[in-house]
């Protein structure tokens, strides 16, 4: 009676909680899917976050594609074909890469008033090294040599030509193209290739943008090769490998779902023959999951994909509390017998993998919380489901154990009875201690990830033809006011002037290289009324033979803020965050070590590596993963000493143990790295593991083939489920699946050496239930 | 630029309806070279003169001597000018493409490709002159004809701008050289890759 007003207020719970979960998907799950969202709550320096977002959205949200034929005619039609498809769906705008005529000439307006202030980075050294002869041979071999630009106009009011110096040393991204008929465009190998380029109006890492913006490229790509047949199309752009990616993950996870979801049904068919141990290991699986979003939403307010995913897959084992129910269908015929049976190793099992959770929610990285709460949340309510449902639930009858799986479970238990094998695992220790010598640690975000390989080959054509060379890194600059903001670019800049000199970048982007400092402006003037002035102005005017003057100096310099508000420079938009923060853009960056040390002793600019800070972020969440797995270990040990006694717990302890010491250094000998994702499994593992270990101990006595039974058909349904995610394409996935693969095996393997513990007290647990 | 490109067209072989004067590969054009450059507003010119060598394939060397030695240097990679042995500019080509363009035009012309010109260009000839109308205006370049006479070689270019000013050139003492460039030549275009 009793048992059932329990089942009923649990069924209540999970009935409530199955509400709560459905009311909050018709308002629309709150989803979180950016990983930023995990990373450490106490982030230091929120400006260095914001800035980081803001550099990364404008990285992923860039899109450029060049359209080539051997016909020029052809490569602009099909250009202009795409970018009017892209702009009419909606999916692209102007982000202003290369300066429009038009715009080069509002540009050239908005500088002219001011020429006296603006001089070129070169032409300003020249200067300053007291050599204005440079600058005036520099005219007379435009005037007398070939090819010269110079017109009697032109020279007439910038006798030295300093505007168009200066205005040819701006650093504008796609440097090697021309305006061909308004186009952006190059000619190599017989093949004209036209710029389309913008920024996606949508987000590259939603899901669903991402497929919208792929569907409509495709489109529009149709659209211009029909116009253009021939047509070759080169794509750049975080939004083309995102969506590959995705797609990738997406038909690898149908693929392993699929093949698990069938491994599994059939395996639990063939064994127990029957439907119903298959529908209440669903029931109890579903029950688990269901509790588990609804408590995350309530304790955090919102689910983390990651998270969630991570914490469904520790709830999938959950699947083996029912494995060791059901197994008993081979000796007891009365529900309530079979589940007094397996009670105590499943009460231990799941008092030891709270311990491990536990643990990890003691851990200050939000991420790692809600995958703890996730999974400890699911594990209570599949283990009522298997303590409250199934005795009233399960109406199978008792059959006798097949033969051949009766040797199986006897055999196993005897697995290491024989001298040969224990040397065997002397071997597999000796095999690992081999593999330690070779064991690396991988923290690279990059190659945690897939990129498609024909994408990055187009992207590289692309920007070697374009000159597009954005770099992730960037200098962040931090002052009180623009001015001060501008006078630390000019002090950097001199810095990477003399690092690009030595190959370490290749060009860089920051406001002042488009508008220099008051400060700077008015230097300029000063060197040139210093040095160009008077009688070397007087000694070029009579080589020409025409009247020349320095151009005249404006009544006030010119603004940064003034040149933003008139758009001319769409590039200075995604340099400046708010007034006196600019970022300072980097071309082609190889020697980071260098370019991070140019900040030094600059007041207020640092350089940003977010790709170096991820993968810094990932080895610490490896490295804390390992603290958390020994804590939770250690933290299992009483546990099992109280009802083992102190040698007993420890015995038990080995096989979990083993199988996590070995694992890493196994895979080492393949050459597989030891990624943050496979400290993740090996959490699993140990929690798994010890679970086999408890269920060998608690039958060890009579070597019950049952508990064998059960514990090899969770090894399988487990490396159904995990172990052939060693073989996704994705390195932190296959990391993650691997270590599964390995670690999973070897516990089941070692689990028949806990056989020899024996319990040195009795649960309560019979006399609860009785 | 488009001057430059179009004067290099012109050096050769629009004598196809003359002598024709073509050059075999590996043979090299030398002459010399008178230039004025009238400048709006002003009734005097700016006036040089000097030597040229045009290598087919490998580029131009511009050598003015009087009255000051500028010399520019331009072949596919790209373009360089000095004074006095010093230099004032220097041009990759995959900073400033239209010298790639430049070039492809130039081995166009000298093979005899029409194409090429007379995509930026309506030509129109009568007798020894020619006259080149820009398809199109070119912001960087303003050009608004080019008129040449053409003998057995080139003999005279006048390019004119819209906004006044018009350059005007002579050659004289053309010859053809089987080759090979001299040391200090080859160098000079060596030094641009």
């Amino acid at each position: 009676m009793k048992q059932r007003l329990f089942a009923l207020l649990w069924l209540a719970v999970v009935l409530a909680a199955g509400i709560h979960v459905g009311l909050t998907a018709w308002r629309g799950l709150p989803l979180q899917s950016d990983l930023l969202a995990l990373l450490p709550a106490e982030e230091r320096q929120p400006m260095v976050q914001r800035a980081k977002d803001h550099m990364a959205a404008q990285v992923s949200g860039r899109v450029a594609v060049l359209a080539g034929h051997a016909d020029p005619a052809a490569a602009l039609r099909a250009a202009q074909t795409l970018r009017d498809s892209l702009m009419g769906q909606g999916l692209l705008a102007d982000a202003g890469d290369v300066p429009s005529a038009q715009a080069l000439r509002q540009l050239g307006g908005l500088y002219h008033p001011h020429r006296a202030g603006l001089l070129s980075p070169a032409d300003r050294q020249t200067l300053v090294d007291g050599n204005p002869q440079a600058l005036a041979d520099r005219t007379l071999s435009q005037v007398f040599g070939i090819g010269g630009m110079a017109d009697a106009r032109l020279l007439a009011g910038d006798p030295y030509l300093l505007l168009p110096a200066f205005m040819t040393s701006l650093p504008v991204p796609a440097s090697r193209l021309t305006l061909v008929d308004g186009w952006p465009s190059v000619t190599t190998d017989g093949i004209t290739w036209v710029l389309v380029s913008g920024r996606l109006t949508g987000r590259a890492y939603g899901l669903s943008d991402q497929q919208a913006f792929v569907d409509g490229y495709a489109k529009a790509a149709q659209l211009a090769a029909a116009q253009a047949p021939g047509l070759r199309l080169l794509r750049l752009g975080a939004v083309f490998y995102a969506q590959a990616g995705a797609a990738q993950a997406m038909a690898e996870t149908s693929f392993i779902g699929v093949i698990s979801t069938i491994g599994t049904v059939l395996l639990l068919l063939v064994v127990f023959r029957s439907l119903s141990p298959l529908l209440l290991s669903l029931l109890a699986i579903a029950s688990g999951l269901l509790v588990a979003v609804s408590a995350t939403l309530l304790v955090f307010g919102f689910l983390h994909v990651t998270a969630a995913i991570f914490g469904a897959s520790l709830i999938g084992i959950t699947v083996d509390y029912s494995l060791h129910y059901f197994a008993r269908l081979f000796a007891e015929g009365e529900p309530r017998q079979r589940l007094r049976h397996v009670g105590t190793g499943l009460i231990l099992g799941l008092l030891t993998t709270l311990i491990g959770y536990g643990a990890m929610a003691l851990a200050p990285l939000p991420g790692l919380r809600q995958v703890a709460a996730f999974s400890g949340f699911g594990l209570i309510a599949a283990f009522a489901a298997v303590v409250l449902w199934f005795p009233l639930l399960d109406r199978s009858r008792c059959r006798p154990l097949p033969p051949l799986l009766g040797r199986l479970g006897r055999g196993f238990w005897a697995l290491w009875d024989n001298q040969g094998r224990r040397l065997l695992l002397l071997g597999l220790v000796a095999l690992a201690l081999l593999g330690a010598a070779r064991l690396r640690v991988d923290d690279d975000v990059r190659r945690q990830q897939a990129l498609d390989p024909a994408l990055a080959a187009e992207q590289a054509q692309l920007q070697a033809m374009a000159g597009f060379a954005g770099a992730g890194q960037f200098y962040l600059v931090r002052a009180g006011d623009t001015q001060t903001a501008l006078r630390q670019e000019e002090a950097l800049g001199e810095r990477l002037a003399e690092l690009r000199r030595q190959g370490a970048l290749a060009d860089w982007r920051s406001p002042a290289r488009f508008v220099p400092s008051v400060q700077r402006q008015v230097d300029n003037i000063r060197l040139t009324g210093q040095h160009l002035d008077g009688a070397p102005l007087a000694e070029l005017s009579a080589a020409i033979g025409l009247p020349m003057a320095l151009a005249p100096v404006a009544s006030e310099m010119l603004e940064l803020e003034q040149v933003m508000a008139t758009g001319a420079v769409p590039v200075l938009s995604g340099l400046v965050l708010a007034p006196g923060m600019h970022l300072v853009a980097l071309d082609n960056a190889t020697d980071l070590a260098k370019l991070r040390d140019a900040a030094n002793g600059l007041d207020g600019i640092s350089f940003i590596d977010p790709v170096a800070d991820m993968g810094e972020l990932l080895g610490q969440y490896r490295q804390r993963a390992l603290w958390l797995l020994a804590i939770s270990l250690v933290l299992m040990l009483p546990l099992l000493m109280w009802r083992y006694g102190v040698t007993g717990g420890l015995w038990v302890m080995v096989p979990p143990l083993t199988a996590v010491l070995l694992t890493p250094p196994l895979l080492a000998l393949v050459g597989l790295p030891f990624t943050f994702f496979a400290a993740m499994a090996l959490i699993l593992v140990a929690s798994v593991g010890v679970d086999y270990a408890v269920f060998c101990a608690e039958s060890g006595q009579g070597r019950d083939p049952l508990t064998i039974l059960a514990t090899l058909l969770a090894t399988l349904t487990t490396v159904l489920s995990f172990g052939l995610l060693a073989f996704s394409g994705v390195q932190g996935v296959r990391s993650f699946g691997a270590v599964m693969l390995t670690g999973i095996v070897l516990s089941a393997l070692l689990a028949p050496l806990a056989g020899r513990v024996r319990p040195k007290r009795a649960c309560n647990w019979q006399a609860h239930h009785d | 630029m488009i001057r430059l490109l179009a004067l290099f067209a012109l050096l050769w072989p629009l004598s196809v309806q003359a002598d024709p004067v073509s050059l075999k590969p590996g043979e090299i054009l030398r002459g010399h070279f008178t230039q004025e450059r009238f400048l709006a507003g002003f009734a005097q010119p700016v006036r040089s003169e000097g030597r040229f060598v045009l290598a087919p394939g490998q580029g131009l060397i511009w050598q003015g001597d009087k009255p000051f030695a500028v010399l520019t240097v331009i072949t596919p990679a790209g373009m360089a000018q000095s004074l006095g042995g010093k230099e004032t500019m220097r041009l990759s080509a995959t900073k400033a493409p239209f010298l790639a363009r430049l070039h492809e035009v130039m081995a166009g012309a000298m093979a005899g490709d029409w194409r090429a010109l007379e995509g930026e260009f309506v030509v129109s000839r009568q007798g020894d002159a020619v006259t080149l109308v820009p398809r199109r205006p070119d912001m960087a370049q303003p050009v608004k004809a080019i008129r040449a006479r053409i003998g057995a070689f080139v003999d005279e270019v006048e390019v004119e701008k819209p906004d006044g000013d018009r350059d005007h050139l002579v050659f004289s003492r053309q010859s053809i050289d089987p080759g090979p460039l001299t040391a200090d030549e080859a160098a000079a275009f060596a030094g641009l890759r």
